[in-house]
């Protein structure tokens, strides 16, 4: 489904896209052009707020809290998008081919989507990571990929149920096209559109989770992440606010960002731009 | 009118209905434990990694690591360590916790429940009244045209990431203006349940709220609502009495939904106030790497999970006629 994009329509498309990139773009140069490591302690700075030469402060032994927020903001935003592409790369067909096959497939499949998607990520987490030494950024892909899948395979079904009876489907079928071919060719390409629109949403679902992990102390090894981050502020609230509000406030802006992404994708898919 | 031995057929066929239903629901609500509980037990097992080096360090002497993993049966072959692990669960028994010797770990589990469940059914109370009573606004007649500021209101709440808020607003409520306990006070009492639960409705009340109005809309254009008004009923009794049980159907489910991720809020609380709870053990457990504990607490944490979604299911089917198949 390609929609025709007038210049009028782009404006509308484009400017909730802005914010996700304007906080990739940032966080990236904070990575790129800082100079300092987020691991790096300065003792005799410890706990010191901000200066012209730290922004955002100093937190717990002296890190740099503006690397952190960069540093942890990339990590985060990296994550999220990958787990929200895997999702969407396996959730889609699975759900389509749910909805084309019907009967106990389609019911399985909702079923296991409701499942997965319900289930708390924090004892999945826990599971996962109990095993390995050191938590890795594979580990956490791998905690939220289990449930990544669910939103899309479940919109896709309700979409591909939609396009199912269609003529052009029932056509493809009178004239032998296999059930890949009715699948891959033929219903997969229009609930794609639509299902894209869970990215974002899903991405902001990821940072959220992995910040909530972060906090509790289930994060990467070198706290180098927004869940980290605030939970120094925590431990730090009584002697330096700074950190938690920079903290929180990434937090909100990451997550927010890539929420009105999501309305930027559904206005381009839906041709809702005028 | 049909006479009252159809009916009573008809009776004992929705008696039958039900029944059938909670059994493949209990059956269903089975084999979740069973997966997750296997899935805990491997995890702990089967990926590499010696558990007993992961429990006592690498420096640890061999004739240690090799005594531990003969106490946790890691000795043995996987197929005889998975039966006595789901015997020792069907008998509420899976030895002693590691790091507190001679405490059996789901009496660890078993201490650790009580907070955690004050902390979370408060949560779904509040959540819940509040959700509802904020839906009521939002579709109600009492804040005439400034419902819509209600429900842009519950919008920006919902999308409000409770790790985020939480540190904050404890910390100008507690440390700026000393309205509630400071985190970690162990004498904070009721006010900090009272506190902690509050933070933990806010993200349950703002869905509750958002679907509930979504459900009380729908019902706002229905017939039945005019003729009750007809009758001379209040406003207050309109959506109270006549609407809001039509709609509640809707409100259960997204309690239910909400459930996970209230589990997982209720961690980030009890870190956050150093509160005892079934998710301090986890993390302790966790830290320590004290496997049975950790056995122990998932599969508890999980089943809890799972009867509460159960629960929910069940309030939803009788709420919802149409949901009974």
């Amino acid at each position: 489904m390609t929609v025709a994009v007038r210049p009028s329509q782009l404006a509308r498309i484009v400017v909730p896209l802005l914010p996700a990139c304007a906080v990739i773009v940032l966080s990236a140069a904070v990575v790129v052009f800082g100079h300092r490591s987020p691991t790096r302690l300065t003792l005799e700075s410890s706990w010191a707020g901000p200066s012209g030469s730290r922004p955002f402060g100093s937190g717990d032994a002296g890190v740099d809290v503006l690397a952190i927020v960069g540093y942890g903001t990339l990590r985060a935003i990296g994550l999220a998008l990958s787990v929200a592409v895997f999702g969407f790369a396996v959730g889609a067909p699975l759900g389509t081919a749910a909805a084309l096959r019907g009967g106990l497939a389609e019911r399985w499949t909702l079923r296991a989507a409701d499942l997965v998607q319900s289930f708390p990520t924090f004892l999945l987490a826990l599971a996962v990571l109990s095993a390995v030494r050191t938590p890795s950024r594979w580990h956490m892909g791998m905690i939220f990929a289990i449930g990544a899948w669910a939103p899309f395979a479940r919109l896709a079904l309700v979409q591909a149920r939609a396009i199912a009876g269609a003529p052009f489907v029932e056509a493809t079928r009178a004239l032998g096209g296999s059930f890949a071919r009715v699948l891959f060719r033929h219903v997969l390409p229009n609930v794609l559109g639509p299902v894209a629109v869970q990215l974002g949403g899903v991405a902001a679902g990821v940072v959220l989770g992995e910040t909530a992990l972060g906090f509790v102390g289930l994060g990467p090894p070198d706290g180098v992440s927004l869940g980290g981050l605030l939970e120094q502020g925590t431990a730090g609230m009584l002697r330096a606010p700074h950190v938690l509000v920079a903290g929180a406030l990434a937090v909100m802006v990451v997550s927010g960002s890539l929420q009105m992404a999501s309305e930027g994708v559904r206005r381009w898919v839906t041709g809702a731009g005028n | 009118m049909s006479p009252p031995r159809a009916r009573s057929v008809e009776r004992l066929a929705s008696v039958g209905r039900v029944a059938g239903a909670a059994l493949s629901r209990s059956l269903g609500a089975f084999w979740v434990l069973l997966a997750l509980s296997s899935l805990v037990f491997l995890a702990l097992r089967v990926l590499p990694g010696d558990p007993a080096a992961l429990v006592l360090g690498e420096q640890a002497k061999e004739a240690d690591r090799a005594a531990l993993r003969a106490r946790l049966g890691l000795d043995r072959s996987l197929g005889a360590q998975y039966v006595s692990f789901v015997w020792g669960l069907a008998r509420l028994d899976l030895g002693d916790s590691l790091s507190r010797p001679g405490v059996p770990a789901f009496a660890e589990v078993r201490r650790a429940f009580g907070p955690t469940a004050a902390l979370a059914s408060t949560a779904v109370l509040l959540g819940a009244v509040l959700g509802v009573a904020a839906a009521l606004l939002c579709v109600g007649p009492w804040l005439r045209e400034r419902r819509e500021w209600a429900h842009a209101a519950l919008v920006a709440v919902a999308a409000t990431p409770l790790v985020a808020f939480a540190p904050v607003a404890t910390f100008f409520l507690a440390v700026e203006h000393r309205l509630v306990p400071l985190p970690g006070d162990p004498d904070s009492g009721f006010a900090g349940l009272l506190f902690a639960s509050g933070l933990l409705a806010v993200p349950l009340a703002a869905q509750v709220g958002r679907i509930g109005r979504a459900a009380l809309l729908e019902q706002s254009r229905a017939r039945y609502l005019d003729v009750a008004a007809a009758k001379g009923a209040s406003p207050s009794r309109v959506w109270l009495v006549h609407a809001l049980p039509v709609a509640s159907g809707p409100i259960a489910v997204t309690v239910a939904t909400q459930l996970g991720a209230l589990l997982g809020g209720a961690v980030v609380l009890e870190r956050l106030f150093e509160r005892p709870g079934l998710g301090t053990l986890m993390l302790n457990a966790y830290a320590a790497r004290d496997i049975p504990v950790l056995e122990a607490a998932v599969v508890a944490a999980g089943s809890l999970f799972v009867l509460a979604q159960g629960a929910a299911g069940a309030v939803t089917a009788t709420l919802d006629p149409r949901g009974r198949r």
